[in-house]
């Protein structure tokens, strides 16, 4: 029997790997830096995670992927998108939560979490800038300071200066000109996280507004960030110790639960209707219904279908 | 506004009207009997759109034009607690931010009184006036153009639990496909005022029930005569921005706006407009201006963008520009007061509710402001393109192509809101009102 | 168009468009015209936004977009009786673009249980027939349209009889699939479309399929407009769903009820368009008394649907109004559904996949819960 499963978050900018052991400890776990969406820093995150718990890939009993690039992992035997993963990672750190917010590089989510650990709602920003990681990037450039540092400077705003455009771009336009009429650094970067927490705050409100709540991404480590937003939101942020691996650590809690699974109803095999192997397929699948063979899948079609085809086919053309 | 740091803060360009003063104070004191409204015992309807409010007043109910509630709000920055109450709830920004914001009253309303554990549940600080708006005892909607508002209505009933008693009058969009048709005439004019006007008596039946009076008819005669006297000295005092240079511009009547359309009916409003008239008719024969230095003049179409009032004064003012005339200005409000009777007032009044500024399809509409492009002698045409707006913005497109094809005036658009000041874009106004002067500009010097 | 230009060629008839969501095609068809819903069209809008701003809905922006292109020259004219403040504003610009079309409109009443609503549907439908008929130059006669009224009927009943075999399990219709069938039948002749739809029905009673089972049953609502792109229906369910039921225009709404084919027939058309709103309720109409969040709980119940997507036309007012509603009546069910905000213009389909599937996610899980708490409970 294999003692550890192995959960990926193979996200926009970072790749995450977690090795968890049968009580759901985590022995080891690994960040890797990227462009956009890479292999190798997937492989790397997974090497150092395997290194660091003196174990091999075979040693895991599944292994769970998450994150943008989800279904392109071969070593992963299924996959869950990042907001099942998250939730579940973030009430494993913090089993009081009830909502977790997470802002990423390029996203942010809200999930409310009911009283099992199970998502209840989520909502999510994940076409505009402005309210994520990507926002504070962009102005970190026009304003000339380093990313790590612009939550200490707003910090220390003394006036409250207001920034009303929803748009990051126009949003950006407002800041130079704040910036040109002779506002400090401060203050204006004080107004842009405040805009950021009101974003977050539309999207808090969502999915109802229930503490504790539960920070977790990238942009948890700002400390101005977290700041504003506890101001507007008018509950205190629990922020777990290490919230970047909340993706992957739930994707391995995930595995974990349908190892034991497996292994209390040890000895089935695939031919027969297995409900947990048969949901794994199926929750794998591209094509609905498919149990992991093709030719199997074909055959099975009911022949009616295809008459269905050619009929819709003759009304398709009109379109 | 973030008030500008280096910058010395220039003395204001824009000579407002001072009799329009007066309005800040009749409104608020208007605005203090609403909030006073439940201690006295009155009854309280809500609506929006067309001015049903002396139907309202006379049977002495307390009338909330929720558009004006939100315009108030607005004006006074203090908009943002209700449009955050509203998007707790689940009202998505694309939606009339008017609506919006009065939702968001009606959802704070209702969170004050039932509690909850939502953020807007602590006791109101008194500056959050979004929460004293006494709900209502009955809604009536009549709404002409825009079926936003007909909806509005009625899921402010639905808030409230459908509890409250709801009429709708429906007033239908004048579409004029017949070959008589025309402003105020043609069959199907006929036949859609006495429809409303029917429609308008229904409504008064329904008032009876709710106030369990036979409807005083007396009183409503009585303030349609201050309505009529005080709508035709409005229209006296703007047609005197005739004058080069304009005594009065746009935002003088936008100010004004509520007391020709929500203030109570008594004679303070004839005295008002009165006044006004008496200002503009000696600022005419003084030569005074309202744009010091007018230059330009301009036709504002559109609605008006209640976060930043104060602002475009000053913006068009430092142009030099002086915006004469607008849409909503101009062709709403009781613009027709020889249509009504004051003996016999619903049908005039139906009438007016049908020619609200957007209420007729656009060949007529389009007529309607060539004629006060012309009267006024405009050099061009703003558009504000509103974003919850949709009714407003409809024709603007078309509008905006007549003006060039048949007047050969200059026309530019700007991005802004009625009441959500996220969606105005400061930097596109000032680009493309300087693009559109320089161009007026050159257009004057070729004709050298 | 394509087929509408081969119909008017093939038989020399007249093709008469119109706007969603109310307009009495029957009325077209009596007139021995082709009555033809316009629909959006995929390409990316241009010289539409001459007309209108880019803060409309797909399908106004789009139907304004074709009729700038001249896309619309087909349509001898264009009925329609609605009143969202969109579809207004892009009549009112669609004359303007087609000088030469006649555009026909006399707004419906739709404030649905006021005293006087049958009456003026009554004659706003007789205002409709009596410039259709100034139009043809012709009368529409009464019996012509009982027949119209009666084969549009039976279509209805036909495509009733596919949504009834597909919740029930009988036939397995994707989702695309059902909109094609819905779609075609604003767009074809009705006669050529029910024969096609009789013979769909009667082939697929001959073999009953299993559908999946594991497959997450859902029910779609929304888009009182526009058809949902096919490409975001074929996600949802190639997420591991399978849709059962729907209240979209493209789907149940246009069917749910026949017009009665007795008496006289603008009687028959008030009373239709009353009752269809009291069957399945429109937010773009206002009826006190009838609620749409209850009926869309009340379907989740009739079709054992799992949960519901909501497929939000952006920009669409009357939807933006009520969804509140219905999120806190589905909240206090209970019952999941999840808000996918649509757009004319490409969308990002690989994030809306994360959406659908976490939601999906949420539902299994819920099915483990519930069926590690019940008796006969597996090992969850």
């Amino acid at each position: 029997m294999k003692k550890h499963v192995m959960g990926i978050d193979f996200g926009s900018t970072t790749a995450k790997a977690v090795i968890v052991d049968m009580r759901g400890r985590i022995i080891a776990w690994s960040v890797s830096h990227m462009g956009a969406v890479s292999d190798a820093a997937v492989h790397e995150a997974v090497a150092d995670v395997l290194t660091q718990a003196n174990l091999k890939q075979e040693d895991m009993g599944r292994c769970v992927s998450t994150g943008y690039g989800r279904r392109m992992l071969d070593i992963a035997d299924k996959n869950f998108t990042e907001i099942t993963c998250h939730a579940r990672g973030a009430v494993a750190m913090v089993p009081e939560a009830r909502l977790v917010i997470d802002i990423g590089g390029q996203d942010s989510k809200t999930i409310a979490v009911d009283t099992n650990g199970l998502v209840a709602q989520f909502a999510m920003n994940d076409r505009c800038a402005a309210g994520t990681g990507k926002f504070l990037e962009v102005l970190a450039r026009a304003m000339e300071i380093e990313l790590e540092e612009m939550g200490d400077i707003a910090m220390k705003a003394q006036e409250e200066l207001k920034i009303s455009s929803m748009c990051a771009t126009f949003a950006e336009t407002e800041v130079i000109s704040l910036r040109a009429e002779g506002h400090s650094k401060e203050n204006v970067l004080g107004a842009v996280h405040q805009s950021i927490a009101t974003r977050t705050l539309g999207l808090v409100n969502r999915v109802g507004k229930k503490g504790p709540a539960v920070m977790t991404g990238g942009v948890a480590r700002n400390k101005a960030a977290v700041h504003y937003i506890e101001k507007v939101l008018g509950i205190p942020l629990i922020l777990p110790e290490t919230p970047q691996i909340a993706g992957a650590l739930g994707a391995a809690l995930i595995g974990l639960d349908d190892y034991k699974a497996e292994l209390a109803e040890s000895g089935q095999t695939i031919e027969e209707d297995c409900e947990v192997d048969a949901q794994m397929a199926f929750d794998k699948a591209c094509v609905t219904g498919c149990k992991g063979d093709p030719v199997e899948a074909e055959k099975n079609a009911p022949a009616v279908t295809g008459k269905l085809k050619s009929m819709m086919s003759n009304l398709q053309k009109y379109f | 506004m973030n008030a500008p740091v280096t910058l010395p803060k220039p003395p204001g360009a824009a000579n407002k009207l001072k009799s329009t003063r007066m309005a800040g104070k009749l409104v608020n004191d208007y605005w203090e009997m609403v909030w006073r409204a439940k201690e006295e015992g009155k009854l309280v309807c809500w609506y929006e759109g067309s001015s049903i409010n002396p139907f309202l007043e006379a049977a002495d109910i307390v009338w909330v034009h929720g558009e004006a509630y939100s315009a108030m709000l607005a004006a006074r920055h203090q908009e943002g607690p209700a449009q955050a109450a509203a998007e707790e709830r689940g009202y998505l920004r694309e939606l009339c931010s008017y609506a919006r914001t009065h939702l968001g009253c009606a959802v704070n309303n209702q969170r004050h009184r039932n509690g909850s554990d939502s953020a807007f549940a602590d006791v109101p600080a008194d500056e959050d006036i979004s929460a004293k708006l006494p709900p209502p005892d009955m809604i009536i909607s009549a709404y002409a153009y825009c079926s936003t508002g007909q909806q509005w209505d009625e899921m402010t009933s639905r808030l409230f639990g459908k509890k409250i008693p709801i009429f709708n009058v429906s007033i239908p969009w004048i579409w004029a496909s017949g070959k008589d048709a025309g402003y105020c005439r043609g069959q199907e004019w006929e036949e859609t005022s006495r429809y409303v006007a029917r429609q308008l008596e229904e409504m008064v039946k329904f008032i009876e029930e709710q106030t369990g009076k036979p409807y005083p008819w007396d009183r409503l005669r009585e303030l349609m005569g201050n309505v009529k006297k005080a709508s035709e000295l409005r229209l006296e005092a703007m047609d005197m921005c005739r004058a080069k240079p304009a005594p009065a511009t746009l935002f003088d009547w936008s100010v004004s706006i509520a007391p020709i359309n929500q203030l109570p009916c008594t004679t303070d409003i004839v005295d008002y407009f009165t006044n006004v008239r008496n200002e503009v008719a000696e600022r005419v024969r003084t030569g005074e201006a309202a744009v010091p230095k007018e230059k330009y003049r301009l036709f504002f179409d559109g609605i008006m963008n209640w976060n930043k009032l104060g602002w475009l004064a000053e913006k068009f003012a430092r142009y030099d520009a002086a915006v004469v005339a607008g849409r909503y200005t101009h062709m709403a409000f009781w613009q027709e007061p020889d249509l009504i009777d004051p003996n016999n007032p619903v049908m005039g009044m139906g009438q007016n509710y049908l020619i609200c500024p957007n209420n007729h399809s656009s060949p007529i509409l389009i007529d309607l402001i060539m004629g006060l492009c012309e009267k006024y002698e405009v050099d061009g045409i703003v558009f504000h393109a509103t974003r919850t707006c949709r009714a407003f913005t409809n024709p603007m497109f078309m509008i905006a192509q007549e003006a060039t094809s048949r007047l050969g005036i200059q026309t530019t658009m700007f991005e802004g809101d009625v009441a959500d000041e996220t969606f105005y874009k400061d930097e596109l106004l000032n680009t493309r009102v300087e693009a559109m002067l320089e161009a007026i500009d050159q257009k004057r010097l070729s004709a050298f | 168009m394509g087929y509408a230009r081969a119909w008017k060629a093939r038989t020399g008839r007249r093709v008469i468009g119109s706007f969603p969501m109310n307009f009495p095609s029957e009325m077209a068809h009596a007139a021995g015209a082709l009555p033809l819903i316009i629909q959006e069209a995929e390409d990316p809008i241009t010289a539409g936004h001459g007309l209108l701003f880019p803060f409309y809905c797909g399908f106004t922006r789009s139907a304004v977009d074709q009729a700038a292109k001249g896309d619309l020259a087909v349509l001898d004219a264009i009925m329609f009786g609605d009143h969202c403040v969109q579809l207004l504003g892009a009549a009112d610009a669609v004359r303007v673009a087609l000088p030469d079309t006649r555009v026909i409109f006399f707004q419906l009443i739709s404030s649905m249980c006021d005293p006087w609503t049958l009456g003026r549907s009554k004659e706003s439908f007789e205002k409709l027939r009596f410039e259709l008929e100034d139009f043809i130059g012709e009368p529409v006669r009464d019996d012509a349209m009982r027949a119209s009224i009666a084969l549009f009927n039976r279509g209805r009943q036909a495509m009733r009889e596919l949504y009834r075999m597909r919740v029930e399990g009988r036939v397995a219709l994707t989702a695309r699939e059902m909109q094609y069938v819905v779609k075609s039948s604003m767009v074809m002749d009705r006669a050529e479309h029910l024969e096609l739809v009789e013979a769909l029905v009667a082939s697929a009673s001959e073999n009953l399929p299993q559908p999946e089972k594991r497959a997450v049953r859902l029910h779609l609502s929304g888009h009182f407009c526009q058809a949902p792109k096919p490409e975001l229906l074929d996600m949802i369910e190639g997420c591991g769903a399978i849709v059962v039921g729907d209240d979209l225009y493209h789907g149940y709404r246009y069917i749910s009820t026949d017009v009665g084919e007795e008496g006289n027939p603008m009687d028959s058309l008030a009373r239709w368009y009353l009752d269809r709103n009291t069957g399945v309720p429109c937010p773009t109409r206002v009826q006190n008394d009838v609620d749409w969040d209850a009926f869309l709980l009340d379907a989740m119940r009739k079709e054992s649907a799992e949960g519901m997507i909501v497929l939000m036309a952006k920009f669409c007012e009357p939807h933006m109004y009520y969804y509140p509603e219905v999120k806190e009546a589905f909240e206090k069910a209970g019952m999941p559904h999840l808000l996918i905000e649509t757009e004319h213009e490409s969308m990002a389909l690989e994030h809306m996949r994360t959406r659908v599937e976490s939601f999906l996610e949420l539902i299994k899980r819920r099915r483990g819960v519930a069926r590690a708490n019940t008796p006969e409970g597996e090992v969850a």
